[in-house]
């Protein structure tokens, strides 16, 4: 179920249950916000769903869960 | 309610913590009824202000911060948190800190309480949700806890009002000693660059520590309260000093999680082992689906719709008749004349159509806001967020425009919840082209002119498709009017979703009734106000004229009563059709016939347009007015007069499809709706929008109406 992936893939279009470790991310502007919300590098994150209409996912990070848009979702870097 | 306003100083708290943290639950739990909702200067936040009463019987005002994650703000709610917290001078300074954080998601909560913590302001740490602790077997050590942050610690819950009243007790201490509850060190330490930055900011800013010197030096380019001097010159300390925000504020904040995660981590502990699929997701598997979730939001909000129509009806129709009874009973018991008048036609019936909007108002924000406090709203916004953003919308608006079916006021009124200032915008400006229930009478009485009651295909009656034409027009023109201002607004403010799905929660009542009733204060408290002036404009000018053309249309009403032997209450019908003829909303229905011409319309239909802007269905009543139908007016009545309507000159019917289409149109897409207006402002707080709203609107109607005309006639 859980798939590794590697980094060149954008998180927005690896398949549903991928998870992985935080390595880094890649727009300072958006990571710094995704920091501030609790998402550091070496959090848990997997992709629970994309959205009905496209363009976003829906990913749980350690303990809660957060609605990101097809850009925020691939400023992920996973390990 | 009691006057919430400070007669001398007293102490007053600032409420802060990270979206979700069931801050406004605590705030109702600590204020009760006793609060009001103020603005931040400059700005179309909403502040919320109550007083608590201590246990000393001193009381604590308390000021309900936006709910925001850290000191780098993204939006202009969290910005108020920063201009706020970073000047000793700013007005909405507290005197200390009460901080709120959901303790089963204490990690992510802290970011804030550490830098908050640095600020040099008494500060208490409320964790919240300890009931839901002890429902997932989480164990915390607040002493440990208390002890390494170096902050006072309280376990409460928002939800249920465990130990709201030994924090109460432990605020009345702080005031006591407000110096013990300052951390002695701050626990971020700042780079030899960072506190060059902070020390030459600090300079500029009386009594700012150095913390807040270094926010200055993140925020200059933005502070309000900073001269462009100012500005010039913290630019040229950061260049100088090699000074990169960005930089900075991932180091900051990666080195304050650093820091407190061990501390919370040896602080808390935890039965369970996360992973498992939890209720929240179970639930997600179907309600945010990618097929079932748009439908299940869809149904929801049907529900909603029929809930408004079927339930607001009946206290609609007491009010109406209430203050339909009370005009009757004064206008029979008082001396005839202008006072009576007044009191009667303008003062009762506006307040009328202030207070017939409750029952609607109530009940979208009832279902709306237990929608929001179970956490569902977060998921819709979550699935239509592609789609509504396509036309420079929020996720959120979907909310807007789906209630603006039944009703534009609540419906803009629901918009606070979007973020960015430029989606919300758009939002309020283009959701009163949803056709209204107001819309519904006005619509019935000209589709049958322009529609024949044949069925087709068997099942579909021709008018009620008709009928689905407009609203689906409405749709659209919401849509591109948003897709226009998408590209005509320009906003500095980045957009961002990045929002967090909160677990399912049964909702909490208080919450839910505290929103209503703040709603429908804040509808006839601040647009009625708005409403009640123009209605007695309109009265006014409906029922006066120059003396001598209302004598004049009197005396002639009276002569041609007699001639043709009507009745009392014929009379009566005849005199008013006349007086409104003669009364200045004549005059200006004359006035513009030469504008509305075009479109089809003669002076009579210009009357009711005027009039209309008080509320749309007001136009069937002017209807039965000036075709002298009397009171007893119902829409069919309406309908079957205005049918035989001819023109006095070309002998030819004035309801002809063409006209009746070219009406339908107007009323579509027409800013005709003074409450709307009203709100909008309250909304924007400008009389900008309004008006730009009426104008774009009225031009559409316009276009569209002429165009229908020179179509079909």
């Amino acid at each position: 179920m859980v798939a590794i992936v590697q980094q060149e893939q954008p998180l927005s279009a690896t398949p549903r249950g991928t998870a992985g470790k935080v390595s880094h991310f890649n727009d300072p502007n958006i990571g710094s916000k995704l920091m501030a919300m609790g998402v550091l590098p070496g959090s848990q994150v997997r992709v629970v769903r994309k959205s009905p209409f496209g363009g976003g996912c829906y990913v749980k990070v350690d303990n809660f869960f957060l609605a990101l848009r097809k850009e925020e979702a691939d400023s992920i870097v996973l390990k | 309610m009691q006057d919430t306003r400070p007669t001398t100083k007293t102490f007053t708290m600032a409420l802060l913590g990270n979206p979700n943290c069931g801050k406004s639950s605590v705030f109702n739990q600590l204020t009760g009824l006793r609060q009001k909702v103020g603005n931040f200067p400059g700005v179309t936040v909403d502040k919320k202000i109550g007083q608590t009463l201590l246990p000393n019987q001193s009381t604590v005002t308390l000021v309900d911060f936006p709910g925001t994650y850290s000191f780098y703000p993204t939006s202009i709610d969290e910005r108020i948190v920063v201009q706020s917290l970073c000047n000793p001078e700013d007005p909405n300074y507290p005197d200390g800190i009460l901080y709120i954080a959901d303790i089963t998601k204490l990690e992510k909560h802290l970011l804030l309480l550490t830098q908050l913590r640095d600020l040099g302001i008494p500060i208490i740490l409320a964790l919240n949700m300890s009931d839901m602790a002890q429902k997932e077997g989480l164990e915390v050590d607040t002493k440990k806890l208390s002890r390494q942050l170096h902050v006072k610690v309280v376990k409460i819950s928002g939800r249920t009002g465990e130990g709201i009243d030994s924090l109460k007790e432990e605020i009345g201490r702080m005031i006591g000693q407000r110096d013990a509850y300052i951390a002695p060190q701050p626990l971020f330490k700042m780079t030899e660059v960072e506190r060059d930055a902070a020390e030459a900011a600090k300079e500029i800013v009386p009594d700012a520590n150095t913390y807040q010197g270094l926010l200055i030096a993140h925020h200059y380019d933005w502070l309000p309260f900073l001269s462009e001097a100012q500005r010039k010159l913290l630019a040229d300390v950061a260049k100088q000093s090699g000074f990169e925000s960005l930089r900075a504020q991932v180091d900051e904040t990666m080195q304050r999680f650093d820091k407190f995660t061990p501390i919370v981590r040896s602080a808390i502990r935890t039965q369970s082992e996360g992973g498992e699929s939890t209720t929240t997701e179970k639930l997600d598997n179907i309600l945010t689906h990618r097929v079932f979730g748009p439908l299940i939001f869809f149904a929801l909000m049907l529900l909603v719709f029929q809930a408004i129509f079927a339930w607001a009806t009946y206290p609609m129709d007491i009010i109406e008749g209430f203050f339909g009874y009370t005009g009757e009973w004064i206008k029979s018991n008082l001396p005839e004349g202008w006072a009576t008048d007044l009191l009667t036609d303008g003062i009762i019936a506006g307040l009328g159509g202030i207070l017939v909007f409750i029952p609607q108002i109530a009940i979208l924000f009832l279902l709306i806001s237990l929608l929001e406090e179970v956490g569902y709203m977060a998921r819709a916004a979550y699935m239509f967020d592609n789609v509504m953003r396509s036309f420079g919308l929020n996720g959120r608006s979907i909310v807007a425009l789906v209630s603006g079916g039944a009703c534009a006021i609540p419906a803009i009124m629901s918009t606070r919840t979007i973020g960015n200032w430029k989606e919300r915008l758009i939002t309020i400006l283009v959701t009163p082209f949803i056709s209204c229930s107001a819309r519904i009478p006005v619509y019935i009485v000209l589709i049958g002119f322009v529609v024949p009651p044949k069925t087709v295909g068997g099942i579909f009656g021709l008018q009620g498709l008709a009928f689905m034409g407009l609203y689906l027009l409405g749709i659209i023109a919401a849509l591109f009017s948003a897709w226009v201002f998408k590209l005509i607004l320009k906003t500095h403010e980045r957009s961002f979703l990045m929002l967090e799905l909160p677990e399912y929660r049964m909702p909490v009542l208080r919450n839910v009734g505290l929103t209503v009733w703040e709603k429908v204060r804040s509808f006839v408290v601040e647009a009625g106000q708005i409403i009640l002036v123009i209605s007695i404009i309109l009265w006014f000018l409906a029922s006066y004229g120059p003396s001598a053309d209302m004598e004049q249309a009197r005396t002639e009403a009276l002569a041609t009563a007699e001639a043709q032997n009507l009745s009392e209450m014929e009379t009566k019908n005849l005199i008013a059709s006349r007086r409104i003829e003669a009364s200045y909303a004549g005059h200006l229905g004359k006035a513009i016939e030469p504008v509305i011409e075009p479109l089809g319309y003669d002076w009579k239909i210009g009357i009711a347009l005027v009039t209309s802007f008080a509320a749309r269905e007001v136009f069937v009543g002017t209807m039965a007015t000036i075709y002298s139908i009397g009171s007893e007016q119902d829409e069919y009545s309406v309908r079957d007069r205005m049918a035989v309507e001819r023109n006095p000159i070309t002998g030819e019917k004035v309801y002809t499809p063409a006209t009746a289409l070219s009406l339908l149109l107007f009323y579509v897409f027409a800013m005709q709706c003074m409450s709307t207006l009203a709100i909008v402002k309250r909304e924007t707080k400008s009389w900008k929008w309004p008006i730009v709203q009426f104008v774009f609107m009225t031009a559409l109607a316009y276009v569209a109406a002429w165009g229908a005309y020179a179509w079909l006639s």
